[in-house]
């Protein structure tokens, strides 16, 4: 009964574009088939077949269990068939005939099949045959648009009248169906369409070129989802089927020249090629500004740069790139970095040209943005790679040159020699000569060994354009400085300015510093020298300036001034006074907690354990002032600046009088008679005159090693023939350290509590020997492996732990607010 | 004996500052802790006899006593005038000035003795040398092992140095502590 129903509810759904005379005869059909159901079965096969007008109704009326099984087995067929024929797109028409059982052929057409299919999962409602008619239905979606290809295919079918009088209602049909296609049909459609013709291209690029507008088109559809696969479904095609040169497209003589086919052909391909992609980079350079696409747009345009960076239009694929490097999103700037990167690393894929055009658009970006800009974008400056055997390869040729004019000199002498007897030959000369130019312009044209002097001229331009940048900043960061106190002084409220850039800046001029030219480093010194400063001497503005540049910003400049130094210094062995004296006055600004230890670890090991020779009265005034130090920072700095204490007092025989009882230094103490703690200049400390009592109290740490380390550099001077001991840079030993505080605090207390026994036993006062330092202070790597690996399981259990707890409260609270909920509700009730 | 007229002071103290700087300011409020008081008193410039003397105060006090034409030297000689009017530094300043140099030379060993014969220093003498020093500053030179050796006036500047080629004259010569044997009576 149900399915009677069902047939009542039907009807009204088709009417509307069916023509009257229709109506009239499905209604007979009604009749019959509930007269004779037993002729149902025939009738309704013969009305599938020959489409008539009345076909869905009888689809309707079909009741019997074995049609319906006959409908899917052809449904099923035709499914596999459309399968089979996924990609080549032939038309339902060209599939297998039916024969009818009065014995015509009937060519089934898809778009009857459709109809068919809609209809009768409506009718039945059955899972399987939604599952069955979903998949139908995004196929009749495409034939939808394949819809002339589909009528040439009925025609030759079919009888030209009957298709003729039918094409109306079926289009009619069609374009209900396509309106109740839910959004999710339309998308599986379209997703299948694009992987058709994605595989299409990557399969056969050549002579499926003219796919690619297709899919450019799709890529423009109004769904986001769809707009993105097409997006990424391109750019992986075109990531397959760039090739690997640039092309030009012909010119109007060339176009006008004959070519044979193949020539032809390849030029089409290319053209059609070059324009799909133009589309695709517009639409993309389009979507990029747009919020919702920007990060596929990045996506697609960061992976096709670094796929190929040498292809057409990649100028403006760099500039979206670089544009969006100091982007705010993370992931984007991440992206774009990365690529660039890249470039910067594998030259050999574009020959350079490219690294030149990206810095300087990051230049100019620098520049127009006043500076104001994320560190990674100019981080990226940190991979780029010099190669310094063009510079030796060009003087060898000069020299060749040199030799060459010799010679050439020598040859001219010895033909003035001979006089100018013989003219003809002289000409000859000549003309081989311009022969052998010309070859070697052709050859050198047709090669694609990079050209050494090209490549050498675009390092240049690019390592100035990087200079460019660094000196800008740093210019930058100066006249913020200079205007800085000003506006401190006017408004406190003024919006301090922040100077990012400041930092990769920085190492980026210590890692090119071997690069830099002589002319600029006079520049460069200074420019360095009143940043390290920052601008202290200046009397009371001195603390609200301090603020403009960190403790380690400071300490950085100092050693990028050591290292630009070191690495320019050939012969010249120049002392760098004033950075002493900032690094001087650093050490007591210095606050554990707030600023880096490694940048001040760093600045030690370069500044005073890396130089062979000091001033006495400078290196005493750093050895006591970094014991004083020592005495109120964390373990890991302290062990730093005992370290490089002992470094010193290493390499200073005459510093040693500093270990010594007496007050005055006796006569290598200088014109300064007493110490003065306070004073800005190693050099007027008069640090001489002082004895490290700093030591005594270290050798009393609470850390282990610390006391070791202080007692041994207490009991130096008397150790004369000690062996050079173990050289750990302080660096080395504030990672130890900075571990060993994390790790194993345990152990550490119960080797405190051994060594006080040991103090005892061995009877007041006597400190470890200087071998037990030696083993404290050498590290190997296996043990430091070792240490790591265990601090960071220990380290992971932790975050572990706190995760989880995190999580079992964030659970308890949220019991707790329910039960509260509840209650309250309960009350609202009672009341 | 005198103290300095205002015109000789500036003389004085603008030489000074050609090797010292700003630590000029160390030199003259340099706490002296000679003589009985309690309180350390300064260190000030006498002139006399046409040479420039850095004594303390107490010590100067003292020297009043002495009559004029009895009273050969007080203090530190630091310089003196020339008959053509112009005050030159003299080497016995160059403990105050090493003290305090901003600029500084360092010698190589084997080019120490030359440097004491009283020749310039030339490049391949050079040691070392602190930065950004220009051309006309004045310098203090040591040896390796930080004695100084003596004084001079920069020739080039730091930067310039560097494309020098060793020949080149780095430091003139002014004064140097072999002086003390070879200008014994002059001095």
């Amino acid at each position: 009964m149900g399915k009677k129903k069902q047939k009542i509810v039907l009807p009204p759904e088709l009417p509307p574009e069916i023509p009257e005379d229709e109506v009239e005869v499905s209604d007979d059909d009604l009749r019959f088939i509930k007269e004779n159901r037993s002729y149902a079965s025939l009738l309704s096969t013969l009305d599938t077949h020959s489409i008539t007008k009345h076909v869905t109704r009888v689809a309707d009326a079909k009741d019997d269990a074995l049609e319906k099984f006959y409908e899917k087995r052809m449904q099923k067929r035709a499914l596999k068939k459309e399968k089979e024929e996924t990609g080549l797109q032939v038309d339902r028409a060209d599939a297998l005939p039916i024969k009818t059982l009065d014995g015509k052929l009937h060519y089934r057409t898809a778009t009857k099949t459709v109809s068919e299919n809609d209809l009768s999962e409506e009718g039945t409602a059955e899972d399987v045959n939604v599952d069955e008619g979903m998949v139908k239905l995004t196929k009749a979606e495409k034939r939808a648009k394949l819809k002339k290809m589909k009528k040439e295919a009925k025609k030759q079918g079919k009888e030209v009248a009957k298709t003729e009088v039918e094409d109306t209602p079926q289009a009619a049909v069609l374009a209900e169906i396509k309106e109740d296609l839910t959004a999710e049909e339309a998308f599986e459609s379209k997703k299948c369409k694009l992987a058709e013709l994605g595989s299409a291209l990557l399969t056969d690029p050549e002579s499926n070129i003219k796919l690619l507008k297709e899919m450019v088109q799709i890529s423009k559809d109004n769904n986001h989802t769809i707009v993105k696969l097409g997006l990424l479904s391109l750019l992986a095609v075109f990531k397959d089927i760039i090739p690997g040169y640039r092309i030009r497209l012909p010119t109007e003589k060339e176009l006008e020249m004959k070519v044979s086919k193949t020539v032809r052909k390849m030029r089409y391909y290319e053209s059609t090629l070059l324009s799909a992609y133009k589309v695709y980079l517009q639409r993309l350079m389009a979507l990029e500004n747009k919020p919702l696409f920007q990060h596929v747009a990045v996506r697609c345009i960061c992976s096709l740069l670094d796929a190929n960076p040498h292809f057409n239009f990649r100028e403006s694929l760099l500039d979206a790139t670089v544009r969006n490097i100091s982007s705010t999103n993370e992931a984007i700037r991440k992206l774009c970095c990365s690529t660039i990167k890249s470039l910067f690393t594998n030259e050999g894929k574009h020959g350079g040209e490219v690294t030149l055009e990206a810095v300087r658009l990051i230049a100019d970006h620098v520049k127009a943005h006043n500076c104001q800009f994320h560190p990674d974008s100019v981080d990226v400056f940190l991979s780029l790679s010099f190669n310094e055997d063009l510079l030796k390869y060009e003087k060898k040729e000069e020299d060749q040159k040199l030799k060459n004019k010799n010679s050439k000199k020598r040859k001219n002498l010895e033909a003035s020699n001979q006089l100018v007897e013989n003219e003809r030959k002289k000409s000859r000369q000549e003309s081989i000569s311009k022969t052998r130019e010309e070859v070697e312009a052709d050859y050198k044209a047709a090669s694609f060994a990079p050209d050494v002097m090209e490549r050498r001229e675009m390092q240049t331009a690019t390592l100035s354009a990087v200079f460019e940048t660094y000196f800008r900043i740093l210019k930058h960061t100066m006249q913020s400085i200079g205007v800085r106190p000003e506006a401190n002084a006017g408004a406190l409220s003024t919006a301090v300015e922040p100077l990012p850039l400041l930092a990769p800046c920085l190492k980026g001029l210590a890692k090119f510093s071997h690069l830099i030219d002589l002319d600029f480093m006079g520049d460069l010194m200074n420019h360095l020298k009143s940043l390290a400063s920052g601008s202290s001497y200046s009397g009371n503005t001195a603390d609200k300036c301090s603020k403009c540049l960190t403790v380690s910003e400071r300490l950085q400049c100092c050693i990028v001034a050591f290292k630009v130094m070191r690495n320019n210094l050939d012969a010249l062995n120049v002392d760098l006074q004033d950075f002493f004296i900032h690094l001087y006055n650093l050490v007591l600004e210095y606050k554990p907690g707030r600023d880096q230890g490694e940048v001040l670890a760093e600045a030690l090991k370069i500044m005073l354990c890396d130089d062979k020779q000091h001033d006495m009265q400078k290196t005493a005034a750093f050895i006591k002032r970094l014991a004083t130090i020592s005495l109120c920072v964390g373990s890991a700095d302290s062990m730093a600046a005992l370290v490089t204490v002992k470094n010193l007092l290493q390499k200073n025989v005459k510093c040693r009088n500093l270990l010594e009882n007496d007050i005055g230094g006796g006569s290598v103490s200088g014109t300064i008679p007493k110490y003065l703690p306070y004073s800005t200049d190693p050099n007027l400390s008069g640090a001489l005159a002082s004895v490290l009592w700093e030591l005594n109290l270290l050798s009393s740490h609470y850390h282990p090693a610390i006391s070791t380390l202080a007692s041994g550099i207490s009991s130096m001077s008397t150790a004369h023939n000690q062996v050079l001991l173990s050289k750990t840079s302080p660096q080395l030993a504030y990672k130890e350290m900075s571990l060993d505080q994390e790790l194993c605090f345990t152990q550490q207390s119960g080797n405190i509590k051994l060594n006080n026994k040991r103090r005892r036993t061995n009877g007041p006062a006597t400190s470890p020997s200087i071998g037990s330092t030696t083993v404290l202070s050498s590290f190997d790597d296996n043990e430091l492996q070792r240490k790591l690996i265990s601090h960071f399981m220990v380290h992971h259990d932790i975050k572990e732990n706190e995760r989880l707890r995190k999580e079992l409260d964030r659970t308890a609270l949220s019991l707790q607010l329910y039960e509260q909920y509840k209650k309250q509700k309960k009350q609202k009730k009672r009341s | 004996m005198r103290p300095l007229d205002e015109k000789e002071t500036s003389v004085v103290f603008e030489k000074l500052f050609k090797f010292v700087g700003n630590n000029l300011k160390n030199i003259v409020e340099n706490p002296s802790h000679e003589g009985p008081d309690a309180n350390p008193g300064r260190y000030c410039f006498r002139l006399h006899k046409n040479r420039i003397f850095y004594a303390s105060e107490s010590l100067v006090k003292r020297a009043t006593n002495v009559a004029r034409p009895n009273l050969v030297s007080l203090g530190t000689c630091i310089g003196k005038y020339t008959h053509g009017g112009s005050f030159h530094l003299t080497v016995q300043a160059l403990n105050l000035l090493a003290a305090n140099a901003k600029h500084k030379v360092w010698l190589k060993p084997q080019s120490e003795m030359s440097f004491l014969y009283g020749n310039h220093v030339l490049k391949s003498a050079l040691g070392r040398i602190t930065d950004n020093i220009a051309a006309g500053d004045g310098v203090v030179v040591f040896s390796m092992a930080d004695v100084p050796l003596g004084f001079g006036v920069a020739a080039k500047s730091t930067q310039d140095c560097r494309k020098l080629d060793p020949n080149g004259i780095v430091v003139l010569h002014q004064a140097d502590v072999g002086e003390y044997l070879r200008m014994e009576d002059e001095l």
